[in-house]
């Protein structure tokens, strides 16, 4: 059986007073991908660091791939690839030059130039100094130094900060492509958006505590938030709106119709009806995004408001 | 294996700087010129410009070492190439040993070539002997080491680079600038409290004397070349303020290790 990629057993940090991180308990199988969620604040990089070994927890212990994050650092290393938060590059050293020295600093014999390809860096910018890169440019970088000696194991921290719609998306191919090569990925995002498209498994950080450990879908199948339908009519319309199941928190106002959609097809649902009384001119449909499932396990008036949803599909 | 590797990056990093290689440029120079213009006009002996020289080169170079240190370990921590650092398997010794040798390195380099520029300059106008020319430059590149490892524990011990800059510009000013004050005000403090008479020189105030790596690589210096290896003097011998020096490259740089293996790399 194999060790789990990440075992987290108690653990808390506090920073005098302030308890930046309390008791968390948490375990990534090998192979996952996992997406580690929570505001700024929260205590995510607070639990990366003390996973790096950056900071030494209070109590409680942990380990990566069986090996304990402090005692065992250094073989535990070499068999991890990291890109930290807030991570800098030497300003004055090539890409090449980078790649070159993580190897050299893992024992590696990695072909700096075949892994600068992976993430997307042409020869001619690998030559340039990092000190002339567009921040994608040195994420890409940094994810091709924690390519580095094949790792088991990749721990990104906030790896989308920074990057364009287009290159957060190669990230994700990058991260599936690991994925499928056997490496455990665990991932830290604020944005929910980029975690929902690729991770197996999520975990929501708040102030300090673990509050939910699920897969993104059944997460959302606990809640309430669903999709904010926004519709533009000419008119407003007249009578009751509401009956149609799955939608709720109605709004007719400002020449506008809103409407909360807790299924993809209570949507068209809902734009259908709307549809039989006046004309729509436009639309907008916003989907949940991490402050409302923050919220509603934080906000206990929202918890209140919940209601159960039916199954998806569920009949008009 | 890490060690080298990490000393062998912070060399060619810090040698791009261009910055770095003006200032040292400018500093060695002004050494030099200052010595040249000594020896064409003065009228002194070879020995007295070296002597002179040597003390110049004692008040310019501790700034350049420790200028060109105290960034080693701070700068990365700022720039966050330090987590990057972390993130591989070399640990923090490592990585403060590497920084140690990639800094003392650089400014070995240009020790060599401003003391060496100094001492061909001596050497042409007023003659003298090679001997000379090696313990000159040796003891001034002690000293540049023994700077270099207070600037590089400071930057270890300190949890910002202004401030690893603050603590370093008054290590310059309390070693350097200011130690004849501070070794008067304590004779005149130890005499007041009764610990010693006025017009003595005991051999803990001597010891005082010797305190600042500046100081302890004049006297060196100074007994080399009279010769005084093991003299009946500790003072006026090389092995005493040799000693001091040791433990200069060695005590700080060991009580900022200790800090930054505790230290909260946020």
């Amino acid at each position: 059986m194999t060790d789990p990629a990440i075992e987290l057993d108690g653990v808390s940090k506090r920073f005098g007073d302030v308890t930046a991180v309390d008791s968390v308990d948490l375990t990534v199988e090998s192979g996952e991908i996992f997406g580690f969620l929570g505001p700024n604040g929260a205590g995510k990089s607070t639990t990366i660091n003390v996973l790096l070994d950056f900071v030494e927890s209070t109590s409680g212990t942990a380990s990566m791939l069986g090996l304990d994050v402090s005692d065992d650092r250094e073989t535990l290393h070499d068999r991890i690839g990291v890109v930290p938060e807030n991570y800098g590059l030497y300003d004055r050293l090539s890409g090449r030059r980078h790649v070159e020295l993580a190897a050299e600093l893992k024992g590696a014999d990695d072909d700096p130039d075949e892994l600068l390809d992976r993430v997307g860096l042409s020869r001619e910018d690998a030559g340039r100094p990092a000190g002339e890169y567009s921040t994608g440019m040195g994420q890409r970088l940094a994810l091709a130094m924690a390519l580095v000696g094949a790792p088991d194991l990749l721990i990104l921290d906030e790896p989308t900060s920074g990057l364009d719609p287009n290159g957060a998306r190669e990230l994700r191919n990058l991260i599936r492509a690991e994925n499928e090569r056997g490496v455990t990925v665990f991932f830290s995002s604020h944005i929910l958006e980029q975690v929902e498209a690729v991770a197996d498994r999520v975990g929501i950080m708040n102030e300090g505590e673990l509050v939910a450990v699920d897969s993104i879908g059944r997460l959302r199948q606990q809640l309430d938030t669903g999709a904010r339908v926004t519709l533009h009519v000419d008119r407003e319309p007249d009578g009751d709106l509401g009956g149609l199941p799955n939608v709720r928190d109605i709004e007719v106002m400002d020449g506008t119709v809103r409407g909360t959609c807790l299924e993809p097809a209570a949507k068209l649902r809902f734009i259908d009806r709307v549809r039989e009384r006046v004309t729509v001119t436009d639309l907008r449909i916003e989907e949940s995004s991490l402050e409302d499932l923050f919220a509603s396990y934080t906000d206990e008036d929202t918890t209140e408001r919940r209601s159960d949803p039916v199954g998806p599909g569920g009949v008009a | 294996m890490s060690v080298r590797t990490i000393a062998r990056k912070d060399l060619a990093d810090a040698s791009r700087s261009t910055t770095l290689w003006a200032v040292t440029a400018v500093v060695l120079l002004s050494t030099a010129g200052v010595t040249g213009l000594l020896a064409a006009t003065s009228g002194m002996t070879a020995g007295e410009v070296f002597g002179l020289s040597f003390q110049l080169a004692g008040t310019m170079l501790p700034i350049v070492a420790l200028i060109l240190a105290k960034g080693a370990i701070t700068a990365e921590r700022e720039a966050g190439s330090l987590r990057v650092l972390l993130s591989l398997p070399p640990s923090r010794r490592d990585v403060l040993v590497g920084k140690l040798l990639g800094r003392t390195a650089l400014m070995l380099v240009a020790t060599l070539v401003g003391g060496l520029a100094t001492g061909l300059v001596v050497l042409t106008m007023l003659g003298g002997s090679v001997a000379s020319i090696v313990s000159f430059v040796g003891f001034l590149g002690l000293m540049s080491v023994a700077f270099v490892a207070i600037g590089v524990g400071i930057s270890a011990g300190s949890a910002s680079d202004s401030r690893a800059t603050a603590v370093a510009v008054s290590a310059y000013m309390i070693l350097v600038a200011l130690w004849n004050l501070i070794q008067s005000a304590i004779r005149y403090g130890a005499v007041e409290l009764g610990v010693m008479t006025a017009g003595n020189e005991p051999a803990w105030l001597r010891l005082v004397g010797l305190f600042p790596p500046n100081r302890a690589a004049d006297a060196a210096y100074r007994a080399a070349v009279d010769g005084q290896l093991f003299g009946t003097d500790p003072f006026a011998s090389v092995w005493l303020p040799v000693l001091v020096l040791m433990a200069w490259v060695f005590a700080p740089v060991t009580a900022g290790y200790l800090r930054f293996r505790d230290a909260q790399i946020g």
